[in-house]
């Protein structure tokens, strides 16, 4: 293993220093240098410049859908789609992808390491979230892109500077004289990446470089873990949507999601879900795509063998009725939608016995992850879907009848 | 009887599981049903790998992997590692410069934040244990910094 490990990582190395592998969505790059190069690479017009993290980060700052919607629509001096109607929106999502990649690249270039911004999420949480979350005194709000990028345009350096001192309604540190110096700019590092919606951007930090930030030490603050519940991009009290997933932060690609390193070279190559999904027939949950309703019509052409386009699956239909105790309606388990995606093995009988009723099956065994929730709430749609397994109406006597929704019922 | 209590208390889990489950703003909102592995990645010093289900269901059924590959449903359960893909097993099975794009291109695997856990994004357990803590899979997070 220490041999492979060690070749993997000389192999690893190599790759590395070698340009990026010719892995870019395939057309990405053409469109863009057709259609938007001609302004976004020399920056005519007030056309933000490709590369200059500054000039994006305002506009990355109000997130990736409203970019595509700008871009497909046009704004101020930005012609819709560049000018060129004949572009299909999925071809200038995937030049806005490529415009943001190469924007967010120069910090991986450069090694400029991510902002650390534990330390000053702290920081901010202890001393400044008072006002800057809500916007007490026309404090700027953490989160507001708007608020943030008219003061950016000053420089990052000047914002220290104000922090430290002082501004008008803002006392000098947040009015915690004994704050180091360090920590306030971590603080105001930590603001800056909230407006940024936490992207690779440059840290303002690497813009104008001061010897005291990258004092701010990795991970350690003691009480870092229980102090900070989650900073939430949107820290608008009254937003409108608290806890649920607003539509417009669906599907974030790959450099937002919070899962992938924003860093990784191979991030940027990674589709956007949007991109895929903008086609295919919309759900409420999950990945918000109607996976049986896609396969149904053709959306999508998912093989059924490694190599062989043509193999078929042996669809099996028959539904199985489980009533349901109580008030909620009886479940359908339909064996259709199923053996379209499934081998009866996946199944039978490591899961379910193949006997109608032989199976204990409850919601809690489900939420905890077996029996139906082996697959659902995990990668089939989750568990909230109540609709698309409870699907059968009682109704005293009149067994035969199937509920209005989705289910058993479909098709 | 208490088969009466029972779905009163099962209720009530579910009412509490239920408000959790309608997707709260979490730091981390990756794509529904991405699995994290990192068995040995951070210890070996490589970023974690994602898998996404998504991008993968839209060209395969589940059957080419769950059955054909015999991939057990279980995050971090089918003791993967590099030795394994480059001998055609798991994701080297396709990822060979045949099927797909072949095993050189490391990071488009390992693309996860260090430290990420061993989980299936998004998972009903994964939300009930709350903002991305519990790890579905068997592993420990290995080499944890
Ligand atoms: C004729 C010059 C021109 C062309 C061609 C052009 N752009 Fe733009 N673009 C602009 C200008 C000017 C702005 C700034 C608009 C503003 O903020 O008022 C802009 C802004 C944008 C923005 C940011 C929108 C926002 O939310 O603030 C995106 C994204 C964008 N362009 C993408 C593209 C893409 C993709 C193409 C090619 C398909 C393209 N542009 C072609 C001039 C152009
Ligand atoms: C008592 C309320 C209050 C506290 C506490 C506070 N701020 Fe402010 N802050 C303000 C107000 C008000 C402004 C707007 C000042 C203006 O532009 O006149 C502001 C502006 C700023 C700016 C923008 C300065 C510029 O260049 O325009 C930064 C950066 C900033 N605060 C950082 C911080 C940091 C970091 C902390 C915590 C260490 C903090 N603030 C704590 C009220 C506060
Ligand atoms: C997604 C999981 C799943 C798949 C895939 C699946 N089944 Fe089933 N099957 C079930 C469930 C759930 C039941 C109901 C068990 C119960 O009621 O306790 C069932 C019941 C059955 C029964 C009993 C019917 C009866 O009336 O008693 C048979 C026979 C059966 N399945 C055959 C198959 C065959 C053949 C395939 C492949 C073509 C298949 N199943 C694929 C989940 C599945
Ligand atoms: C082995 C994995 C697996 C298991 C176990 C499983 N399902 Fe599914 N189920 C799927 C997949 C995949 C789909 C396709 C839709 C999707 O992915 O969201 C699906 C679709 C469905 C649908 C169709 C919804 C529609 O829109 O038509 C229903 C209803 C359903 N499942 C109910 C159940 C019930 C009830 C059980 C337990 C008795 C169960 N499933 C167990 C994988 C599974
Ligand atoms: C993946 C399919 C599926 C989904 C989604 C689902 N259920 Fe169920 N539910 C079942 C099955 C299967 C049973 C067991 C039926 C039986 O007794 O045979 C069940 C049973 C129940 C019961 C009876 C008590 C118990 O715990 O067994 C209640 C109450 C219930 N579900 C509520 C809900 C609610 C509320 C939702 C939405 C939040 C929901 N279910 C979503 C499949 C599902
Ligand atoms: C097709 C996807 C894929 C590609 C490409 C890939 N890996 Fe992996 N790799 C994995 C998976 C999955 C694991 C298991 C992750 C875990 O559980 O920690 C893994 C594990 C590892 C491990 C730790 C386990 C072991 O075998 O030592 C190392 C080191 C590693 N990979 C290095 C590399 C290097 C170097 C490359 C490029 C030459 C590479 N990988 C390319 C998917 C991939
Ligand atoms: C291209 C291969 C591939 C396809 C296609 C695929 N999966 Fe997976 N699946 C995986 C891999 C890889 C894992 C993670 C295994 C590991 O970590 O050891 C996984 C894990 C899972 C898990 C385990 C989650 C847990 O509890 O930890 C479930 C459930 C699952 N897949 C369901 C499905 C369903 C349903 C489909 C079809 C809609 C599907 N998968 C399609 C490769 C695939
Ligand atoms: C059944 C075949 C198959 C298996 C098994 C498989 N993949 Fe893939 N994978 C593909 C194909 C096909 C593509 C698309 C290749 C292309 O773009 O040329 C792909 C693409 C990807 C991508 C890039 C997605 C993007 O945004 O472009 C990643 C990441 C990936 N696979 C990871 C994995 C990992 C990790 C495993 C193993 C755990 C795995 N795959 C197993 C077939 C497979």
């Amino acid at each position: 293993m220490t041999l492979l490990r060690f070749a993997g990582g000389s192999l690893l190395a190599a790759l590395v220093a070698a340009p990026a592998p010719a892995q870019e969505l395939p057309n990405a790059k053409a469109v863009y240098d057709a259609n938007c190069a001609a302004c976004h690479a020399t920056g005519i017009g007030g056309a933000p410049r490709t590369g200059d993290a500054r000039a994006w980060s305002a506009p990355i700052g109000t997130g990736i859908n409203a970019l595509y919607a700008n871009a497909i629509k046009g704004k101020g001096a930005m012609p819709p789609k560049g000018g060129n109607a004949s572009l299909t929106d999925a071809q200038v999502m995937a030049a806005v992808n490529h415009i943001v990649g190469l924007t967010a690249a120069p910090a991986r270039r450069t090694g400029a390491k991510p902002v650390d911004t534990s330390k000053g999420k702290l920081v901010y949480q202890v001393v400044c979230a008072a006002c800057h979350t809500s916007g007490l005194a026309g404090a700027p709000k953490l989160g507001d892109a708007a608020a943030w990028a008219s003061r950016l345009s000053a420089g990052p350096g000047s914002m220290y500077a104000n922090a430290i001192k002082g501004k008008g309604a803002m006392p000098p540190k947040g009015g915690n004289a004994s704050l180091p110096d360090a920590d306030v700019r971590a603080a105001v590092d930590f603001m800056l990446t909230q407006m940024r919606g936490g992207t690779a951007l440059p840290p303002a930090g690497a813009a104008a470089p001061n010897p005291a930030a990258p004092a701010a030490p990795a991970v350690s603050v003691p009480g870092a873990v229980v102090l900070a519940p989650a900073v939430y991009e949107s820290a608008d009290p009254n937003a409108f949507n608290r806890l649920m997933v607003a539509p417009g932060r669906r599907n974030p690609p790959p450099a937002e999601d919070g899962i992938h390193d924003p860093e990784s070279p191979g991030t940027a190559l990674l589709q956007a879900p949007l991109l895929s999904f903008q086609s295919l027939p919309r759900a409420n949950l999950g990945n918000y795509v109607n996976w049986v309703t896609a396969l149904g019509k053709k959306q999508i052409q998912p093989r059924w063998d490694t190599r062989d386009p043509k193999a078929e699956p042996a669809v099996m239909d028959l539904n199985i009725v489980r009533e349901v105790k109580g008030s909620m309606p009886d479940v359908v388990f339909p064996h259709k939608q199923h053996t379209e995606w499934l081998d009866c093995s996946n199944c039978h009988p490591a899961i379910f016995t193949p006997e109608k009723g032989a199976n204990q099956i409850s919601m809690a065994a489900i939420m905890l992850g077996q029996k139906c929730g082996v697959c659902h709430g995990k990668v089939a749609f989750p568990i909230s879907e109540c609709r698309l397994c409870h699907a059968r109406q009682k109704s005293a006597g009149a067994r035969t009848v199937e509920g209005p929704s989705a289910g058993g019922g479909r098709q | 009887m208490s088969a009466r209590g029972k779905t009163v208390a099962a209720g009530a889990a579910l009412v509490a599981g239920v408000m959790m489950l309608c997707g709260g703003e979490r730091e981390a909102r990756a794509e529904y049903g991405d699995v994290v592995m990192n068995n040995y990645s951070d210890a070996a010093g490589m970023r974690p790998a994602v898998f996404p289900h998504w991008f993968h269901r839209v060209r395969f059924r589940c059957k080419v992997c769950h059955s054909d590959l015999g991939i057990k449903f279980k995050a971090g359960g089918n003791e993967i590692n590099m030795l394994k893909i480059i001998d055609g097993q798991f994701c080297g099975a396709c990822h060979n410069g045949s099927v797909a794009w072949s095993v050189e291109n490391c990071d488009l695997c390992h693309s996860a934040k260090p430290g990420t856990p061993t989980q299936v994004h998004d998972s009903t357990i994964n939300l009930l244990g709350g903002a991305g803590t519990a790890p579905t899979g068997a592993s420990a997070p290995a080499g944890k910094k």
